[in-house]
């Protein structure tokens, strides 16, 4: 982890758009004292139709889906050994502790009884045939392994320390390390039972899902795409915090990177397409109702998305893998929230649209989520530089 | 040199793909070849007749007391008159009005014999008792409503309105006692006898003695939730199709049991991912050797 030359970006934490997203995060804690006080009615739209609203799937399960940086990064750099991709390791790493801390804070102000999360410790409560369970408990452990591989970055930090501490700091260092390929093999290990569970949880709902999206496949869809989602995420950070990628010889790593996208996203949608004819509701896809055009637009997304990735000429311009993906990480969540909120029906004509103090928390966590981003890469070696 | 690598990088990250889609269609196949969950012989449920109710109320009233439950009003604030069922009201008697035929429905937990709020449940806080009761447990519940989102009845009611909600729903009297002295609050309050308690195995055989001696009288002679769902403790008879009563067309298994089969497979005394993690911490030790030699030389 060492062999990356990574310094802080420094300058000013407080810029004006750092600011604006204080302003719409300071709303979201407002509304959160008030579900706190009040409860979860007294600020969200959710139903005992509609149980699971967007604090749940978007703050947790597309949240946790569009971090996958860290784990498409710990895939290719550790398991395919190709070291060339290694400066992408921490600023993904870091978005994605960040990421699914985020998801496992939203879950203390989306369940009802918060204190009762510890009970997924408490041997006597565990419920090995419940996905949630499995989920919760991989999560959990993700969190711990996600920091101990972002540790070095934080210790690199210190390094002027003298004394005492620096021994302790170096024993650390030397330490994470040596076991660096036990941490690392849990940090692609975990993600993949988890984000998989993730489309797992959906398998109970049955015929509650609308046919379209619903499958005994859904967990490998979710795995699948959670991995495209993953690259897509690594491609934006690093040309949204570094403008190495103006040079020739970073722009072609870059552009290996969309390429495996690509072909992630292509086996996904195959996967995908094949899943709807087999279980013959294609037909449903031609409804004209929120259904089918949600599922055409995911459609659409895709395909745009896969449309600006398709071959080695057009992946050599920024402009074009940038937007393929956005596009690649807009069609993934979309079909995450097409699963659990537009394709869940579990009476007929139950509808279900976020409130404004709902959504605000939503919100309002995510440019939170984006400040402690913004401050950490400017104080912590995360990002690499190069000047020659 | 470079492109080998890159060629074999891709041909690993291909085989890994195979590898990866191979497992849950094999899973998907073994879930549904699993066993289904049976009835026991000690389980406790009841059978309502749609056919012998007049409507009357008198077991939501029943239910109301037992239970301790608040009232909804009507507009005017003068009676208890819910509309579904809710945090507040764990039985309901509704009316269901055709072309032709008409039916009354009560509805209530169905105590399925393979629940999937139980199976989803991730802390142990709904139970399937050994005597075929679903309970909940406030010391253990989260709170997350995955229950709600799983029961393909809809059943379970989370209270939006508290400051700490709890899941509210019908445990068939074992709540309040009267299940201990072999009965339930509505089931005894009925005056025409269509609410009946009882082992479940004996309710279904006095439904198919029914169904003999009146012929004509059910709907498709058919006991709604013999197999419906994997089975359910509550059983249901009608004069007209079930699904106009709110009660869905399902499978003759509970999705629960394709979730846990699929689960079991995949995480079978955790032995898939104990080896592959043991072969991911191999991969990854010889990686980072070989770099960390690359970076010497």
């Amino acid at each position: 982890m060492a062999h990356v030359n990574a310094k802080p970006l420094g300058g000013k934490i407080l810029t004006p758009s750092v600011i604006l997203m204080l302003f719409v995060a300071g709303a979201g804690i407002y509304f959160l004292f008030v579900r706190y006080i009040y409860g979860i009615g007294a600020v969200s739209n959710l139903s005992n139709y509609m149980p699971w609203g967007i604090w749940k799937v978007i703050n947790v399960i597309v949240g946790a889906a569009l971090v996958c940086g860290g784990y498409a990064c710990a895939f290719t750099v550790y398991l395919f050994n190709q070291g060339h991709y290694h400066r992408y390791v921490r600023p993904a790493l870091l978005i994605s502790l960040l990421g699914y801390s985020f998801a496992g804070f939203s879950l203390f102000y989306d369940v009802g009884r918060y204190w009762g999360l510890f009970n997924f410790l408490i041997p006597k409560y565990w419920q090995g045939n419940s996905v949630l369970f499995e989920v919760g408990l991989c999560v959990m452990t993700y969190i711990g392994v996600l920091s101990l591989e972002i540790a070095p970055a934080i210790i690199e930090k210190f390094s002027h320390v003298e004394g005492r501490l620096r021994v302790v700091l170096d024993k650390l260092y030397a330490f994470l390390d040596r076991f660096l390929f036990l941490i690392i093999s849990l940090g692609i290990l975990l993600p993949t039972m988890h984000q998989s569970g993730l489309g797992g949880l959906a398998v109970v709902m049955g015929q509650k899902i609308s046919p379209l999206w619903q499958s005994p496949l859904i967990s490998l869809h979710h795995l699948i795409s959670c991995m495209a989602m993953g690259y897509g995420c690594v491609i934006v950070t690093e040309m949204l915090v570094s403008h190495d990628y103006k040079e020739t010889q970073h722009m072609e790593i870059l552009s290996q990177l969309a390429k495996v996208m690509f072909m992630i996203m292509f086996v996904f949608l195959v996967l995908r397409m094949s899943e709807v004819l087999r279980s013959g509701a294609m037909a449903l896809a031609f409804k004209g109702n929120l259904d089918s055009i949600s599922f055409w637009t995911e459609m659409l997304l895709m395909v745009g998305g896969l449309w600006c990735v398709r071959n080695d000429q057009v992946r050599m311009k920024p402009n074009n893998i940038f937007l393929g993906s956005c596009l690649i990480m807009a069609a993934g969540s979309l079909y995450r929230l097409n699963v659990y909120i537009i394709g869940f029906h579990p009476v007929p004509g139950v509808t279900y649209f976020p409130s404004v103090p709902e959504l605000s928390i939503s919100l309002g966590m995510v440019c939170l989520q984006l400040i402690f981003f913004i401050m950490i890469i400017k104080t912590f070696p995360i990002i690499a530089k190069e000047r020659r | 040199m470079k492109t080998t690598n890159r060629r074999q990088f891709f041909k690993r990250m291909a085989l890994a793909g195979v590898g990866v889609m191979a497992a849950p269609l094999l899973s998907a196949k073994s879930a549904v070849a699993m066993k289904l969950r049976p009835r026991h012989d000690e389980d406790v449920g009841m059978l309502y007749d749609a056919t012998k109710c007049i409507g009357c109320r008198s077991c939501e009233v029943a239910c109301k007391k037992a239970n301790g439950m608040p009232f909804e009003y009507d507009p005017q604030g003068i009676w208890d008159a819910p509309i579904d069922l809710s945090d507040k009201t764990l039985t309901i008697v509704k009316l269901y009005t055709g072309d032709q035929e008409q039916s009354f429905i009560k509805r209530q937990c169905m105590h399925c014999v393979d629940p999937a709020c139980v199976s989803g449940c991730p802390t142990s806080a709904l139970i399937k008792q050994d005597n075929g009761v679903v309970t909940w447990n406030i010391d253990a519940c989260v709170g997350c409503r995955y229950c709600q989102m799983g029961c393909p009845f809809n059943i379970p009611k989370y209270e939006f309105d508290a400051q700490y909600g709890r899941i509210r729903k019908c445990e068939m009297c074992a709540n309040n006692g009267l299940l201990d002295k072999g009965q339930t609050a509505c089931s005894n309050a009925c005056p025409t006898g269509a609410i009946a308690f009882g082992i479940q195995q004996d309710l279904i055989k006095t439904a198919k003695s029914r169904i003999r001696k009146n012929p004509g009288t059910y709907f498709q002679d058919k006991i709604y939730g013999e197999l419906d769902s994997g089975g359910t403790g509550v059983l249901y008879m009608a004069g007209v199709p079930f699904d106009k009563l709110g009660l869905p067309d399902l499978p003759e298994y509970s999705s629960a049991r394709i979730s846990e089969g699929i689960q079991h497979t995949i995480y079978q005394n955790m032995v898939a991912p104990i080896v592959i993690y043991i072969g991911l911490a191999i991969a990854a030790f010889r990686n980072i050797r070989k770099s960390h030699k690359k970076t010497e030389e």
